[in-house]
């Protein structure tokens, strides 16, 4: 076994929750809005329906294979070279994301806070920390995410009671103004970060109870979709659905407007700390994961060895891939829900139907041979 | 990040095995011992030299003349002891002769320990190695001529310190008795705490020239075995020639020596401790030291002092709540106010801005410098002070504190706030019960304040989460340093962080994996007078009128 750690389900589900939350908290509202107007927040929850459905898919292959992990079982149900190829597509995808998380979150941090501090600092030294997460291992991840994760969930809880007397909730009417079909559109962005549950059928294997990972992701599923649309809620209530479409990152905003008694202002500080922190835990998930898959996939003794190579990779492709802030812009918008689309679609339920293909016509059991 | 340790732990602490094994040319002690008495005498003049505190008398007693000798440090020994009730039964005749048998040299030895001498604690050394080795200790050894065996009476007495209130931990509330440097005393300390046959104090003996005792002390049936065989096979495998304090054991057996975060607790005080052993964690004692070592120790701990447990659960609950925040305090604030006055300056509200803006009017130093020498400056006082007579020491407070303050404000040197701000930090500091959780904060804060000016709250969030991962990574005897924050019950996080009342404290920390896990039952306690609740009147105090 590559890693020797496990985590509790709990664990797991935590570390989804982070993953998910990290980034889409900041990204998604505006783009959803931009789409939907105020039924945005039925977007998201129309957008988590994938999410459940692909952690449900990854629960079903990993009871047939408790041990494997998604990369390993790729191999055993397609055979050794496509299965290869398989997993090399899916740790193409989570690279890709990495490298996307990476540059929002360096763009963010370079508007909103430190305008002339280049980007590659912001970039260096958070691969930097990841690799060093990463290598200290699943269980250490798992521990400092249930640290992070009291700090992002009270601060989004805090920062939101604290904007209440903003709140103009008539900016929330109409709803379903114009049908359902933009609301359906919309749900594209939430869907391509539920997507990302995909670190599910990775981490399963390593915990102490696999059979409870579906509950757990399930749990997790629900509550980031819940800080997202409350997140959002909160947003459109105080600008107004227009404005929050033009903001680049509406949360960052509306955290702007929190002015308490002149003492308690400028929170905005908060939401660099919850972001930092989240995708600090996403990324050394998915350096892990990446990582991980890649040993797996060419046989490696040590996941370690690749971590940093990889973290480079990411560093660089996410100069690399984006030209600027509206290339990222478009990328999320438009290229992300169809790259996802596709392993939602196609890639995914490929594995379930050649399982079943081999299972019913051919004869085939999975899932007696352990590792 | 655990292999790199495990290779410099390899490095440090090579392999037991190998170290453990004799000496090349040292000689073999067991050879060196014959059954009479003058060659044995010889041979304790040839192996303890001429110090003056070797006493060695000989004599012959019974009417057969049965040779005979005690030897006996002095000063470790008691001498009235020795002199009434081992030395004045066997020079007796109407003692020894008291008994049918008569005293000869093949029965002495038995006669001796059965009969004659007065002693309640006697032991049996089968050659002179091991005689000399509790000689050295305070015993007193009898040999007699022609018998290999050893008679080592128990006379340890030397001067000792009485117990007294323990200086790094003082309590309002709370026994004042602390730790002394005597092993017996401590024990005996501990002893009258729990009244219970399952306390178990087991000595090992460290440090090849210094042979200090090691004691384990725990209950046999709350105990984590695992936890216990691993205490025992580290402090085995400690292969060094002295043991003086036991931060030198704390150093051998804690799991990442190059870590700045202290992995052991250690108390002086004895219901500390006490407490300690019947939450089911061991504690090790190390003789000459008041410092007792609590393993396995998880960092929340040193935020919990002893006097938590006899205030009132509100009060207890606010402090320790309090703590925690002074804590990041400690160790956030300078790196926080460096990272807001170079980066975030947006983020203060316009009036404070102004009236910090002016009082940092003119002064040379960007606020990074300002704080780094503040800080520097203060730990150069507070350095002065504690190796300074008391008397003294308060001079340096004043002269330091007072007079360079307010001087170095005055010339414009420093802004007033940065004064506030570090001095603020340092009382936080002092807050921390924990002497030694409090020095690795103190080192922690210098990388964040530079971190904080080089990339203001950005870098302050990477420093802590640097931080984070090294404090998730760190374990102490198996149980995650961080726990029960992470990895724990709901229970144990609600009890580390709040102190509620004592009758909820019903199981023990469920994350130290223990035998025995509830402590008390739900409920057993009267409160009410039973049958009614009125209240008492004077006919309930039971006086005929």
């Amino acid at each position: 076994m590559l890693e020797k750690g496990k985590i509790s389900p709990r664990q797991s589900g935590e570390l989804l929750f982070t993953t998910i939350l990290a980034t889409s908290i900041l990204i998604v509202p505006a783009v959803t809005t931009s789409i939907a107007a105020q039924d945005a927040w039925l977007a998201i929850m129309i957008g988590t329906i994938p999410g459940f459905v692909l952690l449900g898919i990854l629960c079903w292959l990993g009871r047939k294979h408790p041990a494997q992990t998604l990369f390993q079982y790729a191999e055993t149900i397609l055979g050794k070279w496509p299965g290869k190829f398989f997993g090399l597509l899916y740790i193409w995808l989570l690279l890709q994301t990495a490298a996307t998380t990476t540059r929002q979150f360096s763009d963010y941090l370079s508007t909103a806070f430190m305008p002339l501090t280049p980007l590659s600092v912001f970039t260096l030294s958070l691969i930097f920390l990841s690799v060093f997460a990463a290598i200290s291992g699943l269980e250490i991840i798992a521990r400092m995410n249930e640290f992070i994760i009291l700090l992002v969930t009270s601060f989004l809880v805090l920062v939101t009671v604290l904007s209440l007397p903003n709140w103009e909730p008539a900016n929330l009417l109409p709803v379903l103004a114009r049908g359902i079909m933009p609301v359906l559109r919309a749900s594209a962005t939430p869907a391509v970060f539920m997507g990302e549950v995909l670190v599910a059928g990775i981490l399963r294997p390593y915990t102490t109870r696999p059979g409870r990972t579906f509950v757990a992701g399930a749990t997790a599923l629900f509550f980031a979709a819940l800080l997202l649309a409350v997140g959002l809620v909160s947003a459109i209530a105080i600008f107004g659905p227009t404005l929050v479409a033009t903001f680049r990152f509406p949360l960052h905003m509306f955290v702007r407007t929190i002015n308490i008694g002149d003492i308690l202002t400028r929170f905005e500080v908060i939401v660099m700390v919850t972001w930092v922190a989240g995708v600090f835990i996403k990324l050394s998930v998915f350096l892990y994961s990446t990582s991980l898959g890649l040993a797996q996939i060419l046989g490696l003794r040590q996941y370690r060895p690749v971590v940093f190579p990889l973290g480079i990779m990411v560093a660089v492709s996410s100069f690399l891939f984006f030209d600027n802030i509206v290339v990222i812009s478009d990328a999320i918008r438009l290229v992300a829900p169809r790259l996802y689309g596709i392993y939602y679609l196609v890639l995914t339920p490929l594995l379930v139907i050649v399982t079943v293909v081999r299972e019913k016509i051919f004869g085939h059991k999975f899932g007696e041979k352990r590792q | 990040m655990t292999s790199a340790f495990s290779i410099l732990r390899k490095i440090i602490r090579p392999n037991p095995k190998k170290t453990g094994s004799p000496q090349k040319g040292a000689r073999k002690p067991e050879n060196d011992d014959s059954p009479l008495l003058e060659e044995r005498l010889a041979l304790i003049k040839n192996r303890l030299g001429e110090s003056n505190d070797v006493v060695i008398r000989e004599f012959s007693t019974g009417s057969t003349g049965v040779k005979m000798a005690i030897l006996f440090i002095d000063g470790l020994a008691d001498k009235q002891q020795i002199n009434d009730d081992i030395i004045k039964p066997l020079l007796s005749t109407t003692i020894v002769n008291h008994y049918p048998e008569k005293l000869t040299e093949k029965n002495a030895f038995d006669l001796v320990r059965n009969n004659i001498a007065f002693f309640s604690e006697i032991n049996t050394a089968p050659n002179l190695t091991q005689a000399l080795k509790m000689v050295l200790s305070g015993d007193t050894a009898l040999f007699i001529d022609g018998e290999q065996k050893v008679l080592v009476f128990g006379t340890r007495a030397w001067e000792k310190r009485p117990p007294s209130e323990p200086e790094t931990e003082a309590a309002v509330r709370g026994p004042r008795e602390g730790f002394t440097e005597t092993m017996r005393t401590n024990t005996s300390l501990l002893r009258r705490r729990i009244k219970h046959e399952n306390l178990r104090i087991e000595t090992m003996m460290v440090g090849r020239r210094t042979g200090t005792n090691v004691n384990l002390v725990y209950i046999s049936d709350i105990v984590n075995k695992r936890t216990l065989a691993e205490v025992r096979r580290r402090i085995a495998a400690i292969d060094t020639d002295a043991v003086l304090e036991s931060g030198y054991i704390e150093e051998y057996i804690e799991d990442y020596p190059f870590s700045v975060f202290p992995q052991i607790e250690h108390t002086e005080r004895v219901d500390k401790a006490a407490a300690a052993v019947i939450e089911g964690r061991i504690l090790i004692m190390t003789d000459n030291t008041p410092f007792m070592l609590i393993v396995p120790t998880s960092f929340f701990q040193f935020i919990a002092a002893a006097e938590d447990y006899y205030e009132r659960p509100f009060i207890a609950t606010f402090l320790r709540v309090l703590r925690l925040f002074v804590l990041n305090i400690a160790l956030f604030l300078p790196a926080f106010y460096v990272a807001i006055i170079t980066f975030h300056q947006e983020m203060l509200p316009t009036p404070l801005l102004l009236s910090i803006a002016a009082s940092r009017e003119g002064i040379p130093f960007p606020a990074v410098a300002e704080a780094l020498v503040m800080e520097g400056t203060f730990e150069v006082l507070r350095e002065a002070g504690v190796r300074l007579p008391k008397t003294v020491g308060q001079a340096v407070s004043i002269v330091g504190g007072l007079v360079i303050g307010d001087a170095a404000i005055r010339a414009g040197l420093v802004s007033p706030a940065m004064v506030i701000i570090v001095a603020t930090t340092a009382i936080a500091t002092f807050a921390i019960p924990a002497y030694n959780a409090a020095i690795s904060i103190r080192l922690l804060r210098f990388p964040l304040i530079i971190l904080a000016g080089a990339m203001g709250l950005y870098g302050l969030i990477c420093g802590l989460i640097l931080i984070l991962i090294h404090l998730a990574g760190l374990q102490s005897f198996g149980v995650p340093y961080l726990s029960p924050l992470v990895h724990g019950s709901f229970e144990d996080i609600v009890k580390t962080f709040t102190r509620p009342p004592w009758f909820l404290f019903i199981r023990r920390p469920r994350m130290l994996g223990l035998q025995q896990i509830r402590r008390q039952a739900t409920n057993t306690f009267a409160r009410k007078p039973e049958g009614s609740t009125r209240e008492l009147t004077h006919e309930d105090t039971g006086q005929e009128e």
